[in-house]
């Protein structure tokens, strides 16, 4: 049983994420970039990262997809959307990632990793604790990072739009 | 769940990994670039993560993780915006188009 | 190093970054609800947190404060922290003094965004030199990135600024992905995210295989993606010309000199903690236990300096060419450091120093000259500036005697200490690497020349005299005097720097 769920989940991940690289409409990469969101956070779920799992799905398929959502359609053409996406130089790729591959894979299989696993338990309340102990400063750095990312965000945007409203 | 090795985990978040790195190399649709850098990402989650998994002291993995995708939204905020702009100047997304810089 | 001290005892020693989020914040407010003054009354605040948080940095360095963990030993607070956050506010408050006219202007968007983010940088900047833990140094190195991002494309009725904000964010996220990688393999192999952790793990499996274990080396790898990246560093490199060409020549020079600075800062208690790999040459005399890391520093740095100074020769726009060579002294620096010595560390720190006056000195002429000729960055607008502007391009020569690296300006003394900490290590590969350093420094004077070239033998097309900012010519004197002076009187600074590196462990 938890091989099925695992391998339909692994299935899901990597099948959509083959899709948000390689197909040629836009709109399908997005979907599928939802599938892969939602077959890793199932992931997390088996992992016993109950909270990241959660957090996947608010922040990512709630916040950075509908993002993305939003700025396809402010900048895609329908009448363009079928040449939108053409490939280019595929041996250089192919030789890099066949490198990448090959050495993931040969550190993956020659690392003696730890192999005996945790019982299954719920993580939210001991990160909650880290998050307000051990790690408070990262917590509080990152409500920066925001702040500025916001702040950032808001300049490049807004002006562009009112360029725009201006013009038009 | 006890029953899936470790290995199995990786070896998905490896292929995600490079299934981004293909999507950012071969791709010249700017959106797709930012997605293929957010599977990038996911995929060092889910390698966080499965570590954390079986390693019972801390939940360093989990915490990791969390900040990766607070940060990543932010990044992915700001990219976009980015992107916004640069298609309000020019009227594309290609990368290729991206050329006034260029020698 | 003593126990690291929790949350609430830790705030004592932050005052430095307590004080820059202060002044993030209340730039804020001051921009919203002030309407008279803005501009000048926001930057009073930043100086202010800028004075503060180096104040309270060389009071620690020259009080010998010991080193301690802070917050659980996720950041250290030790002089090798507080030289750099000195250096840091320095480069900000003069990035601001440069900005300040064109802030001031009528038709100047969003000034007080703009202090808030460089506040942002900073502080980020300041957290990336002191972070000992993986967490804190993604999360600082995504912090400079992300703003970094956003004043790239500050000027956005620009398309090139706009394209080259998006190189900045489509290779910053790449090389942030790869990074993150090569941290999730050290965390499988060392199950800590804390570098001394690390460092314990690395050398239990090291001495029991034999070797460097096949993850370690390929998480390191991968994290050099990172580091190379906000170094500059060669194959990461790509988005330096287009950046630096693209954005705003007052956050050019800022991103040339802060970024690099900190980045150098974070790799090298990175490459010292988490892998042991730096040690006291004088005494250990042994590259054996740091050789894969000396090899592969040294190959980055012979390939970085080698593709700044060769793609520099043939550039016409002078911000460009500028970018090169920033390219190919990060290659320097990283010469330095492919020593992994003690010594490489406190001549890479004395480099940064001369290399912030030198270079942010040259982006200010740049700034002065394409302000004079309607935004014109190419070499002909250097043309005959001797005659027209004499005080300008007599400092814009000292900036480019020191970049070459020439005596008596304060590039050769950086660069004597560069070398002589690479050979320090002794043996061929140090000779090899030298001596591809040394070659290079002789194509640099080639790029360099052209411009003095331009500016003393060739005559302009108008001979009025130019009028330059008093603001730009006092500021860019300033900048050339200790440019000057370190050349031939360096040991106090050079001092300071191994005084406060002694703190650390």
């Amino acid at each position: 049983m938890p091989a099925t769920v695992f391998l339909a989940l692994a299935a899901l991940t990597l099948v959509s994420a083959g899709i948000v690289a390689f197909s040629k409409n836009i709109i399908y990469s997005t979907l599928g970039l939802l599938g892969t969101f939602l077959g890793i956070a199932g992931l997390y779920v088996t992992l016993s990262a109950d909270f990241l799992s959660a957090v996947q799905i608010l922040v990512y398929v709630g916040g950075t997809l509908t993002l993305i959502l939003f700025a396809v359609m402010l900048t895609a053409r329908i009448d363009k959307m079928k040449v939108s996406n053409p490939s280019g130089g595929i041996v250089p790729a192919f030789v890099l990632v066949a490198l990448l591959l090959v050495a993931l894979g040969t550190v993956a299989a020659q690392t003696a990793w730890p192999s005996e696993a945790r019982p299954v338990m719920p993580s939210t309340a001991k990160l909650g604790h880290a998050f307000l102990g051990e790690y408070l400063l990262p917590f509080e750095l990152g409500s920066i990072v925001l702040l500025g990312a916001m702040i950032g965000s808001v300049v490049l945007a807004r002006r562009a739009v009112k360029r725009s409203w201006e013009k038009g | 769940m006890n029953s899936i090795p470790l290995e199995y985990f990786l070896l998905v978040a490896a292929l995600l990994f490079v299934i981004g790195a293909v999507g950012f190399l071969l791709r010249r649709n700017l959106l797709v670039l930012l997605m293929s850098i957010e599977l990038m990402l996911n995929a060092t989650n889910l390698t966080l993560v499965a570590y954390n998994r079986f390693r019972p002291e801390n939940h360093a993995g989990q915490i990791f993780a969390f900040f990766v995708i607070a940060v990543a939204a932010a990044e992915a905020a700001v990219g976009l915006a980015i992107v916004l702009a640069f298609f309000r100047v020019r009227r594309t997304i290609r990368s290729d188009d991206a050329d006034l810089l260029r020698n | 190093m003593t126990q690291p001290l929790d949350n609430l005892r830790s705030l004592a020693y932050f005052g430095p970054e307590l004080a820059l989020s202060g002044a993030i914040l209340l730039v804020i407010l001051w921009d919203l609800v002030v309407k008279q003054a803005r501009v000048a009354g926001a930057l009073a605040i930043a100086f202010a947190a800028l004075a503060v948080s180096a104040g309270l940095s060389v009071q620690a360095i020259v009080s010998g404060a010991g080193s301690r963990g802070l917050f659980n030993g996720l950041i250290a607070f030790d002089g090798y922290t507080s030289l750099f956050r000195i250096l840091i506010a320095f480069v900000t408050a003069m990035v601001l003094v440069f900005s300040k006219p064109s802030l001031e202007e009528k038709s100047a968007r969003e000034p007080g965004e703009f202090i808030t983010l460089l506040l942002v940088l900073t502080l980020g900047m300041n957290l990336m030199a002191a972070s000992r833990n993986l967490l804190m140094i993604y999360l600082s190195l995504e912090m400079v990135s992300v703003i970094s991002f956003v004043l790239a494309g500050f000027k956005l009725d620009d398309a090139k600024s706009s394209e080259a904000a998006l190189k900045y964010v489509v290779f910053g996220g790449v090389a942030s992905g790869i990074m993150l990688y090569g941290m999730s393999f050290l965390f499988g192999v060392s199950q800590s995210l804390n570098l001394s952790d690390i460092a314990a793990k690395t050398a239990e499996l090291t001495a029991q295989q034999g070797k460097v274990p096949g993850a370690v080396f390929v998480g390191v790898v991968c994290m050099m993606a990172g580091f190379g990246y906000k170094i500059s560093a060669a194959p990461f490199h790509m988005w330096t010309p287009d950046v630096y060409e693209g954005a705003p020549t007052a956050v050019t020079a800022f991103l040339s000199v802060g970024p690099k600075a900190a980045g150098f800062a974070v790799m090298m208690r990175f490459f010292s903690e988490a892998l042991g790999a730096v040690h006291d040459a004088r005494i250990a005399g042994t590259v054996v236990d740091a050789a894969p890391w000396a090899i592969l520093i040294g190959c980055l740095a012979m390939a970085t300096m080698t593709i700044g100074n060769l793609s520099a020769l043939g550039q016409d726009n002078v911000k460009r060419m500028l970018a090169y060579s920033s390219i190919a002294h990060a290659g320097y620096m990283l010469l330095g450091f492919s020593g992994m010595s003690k010594v490489g560390v406190a001549s890479i720190a004395f480099y940064v120093i001369t290399y912030c006056f030198m270079n942010l000195g040259a982006f200010l002429v740049v700034m002065a000259v394409a302000e004079q000729n309607g935004g014109d960055e190419t070499v002909g607008a250097f043309r005959g500036l001797g005659r027209r502007a004499p005080v300008l391009a007599i400092v814009m020569a000292v900036f480019l005697f020191s970049l070459t690296g020439l005596p008596p300006m304060a590039g050769f003394v950086g660069k004597f200490y560069l070398f002589s900490a690479l050979l320090e290590t002794g043996g061929t590969w140090s000779w090899t690497v030298a001596v591809v350093g040394v070659l290079n420094s002789v194509i640099s004077l080639f790029y360099y020349a052209r411009v003095l070239r331009v500016m003393f033998l060739e005559d302009a097309v108008a001979t009025e005299p130019t009028t330059v900012r008093p603001m730009f010519q006092v500021t860019s004197l300033a900048l050339a005097v200790p440019t000057l002076v370190l050349g031939v009187y360096w040991s106090p600074v050079y001092d300071f720097v191994v005084r406060s590196l002694a703190t650390v462990r």
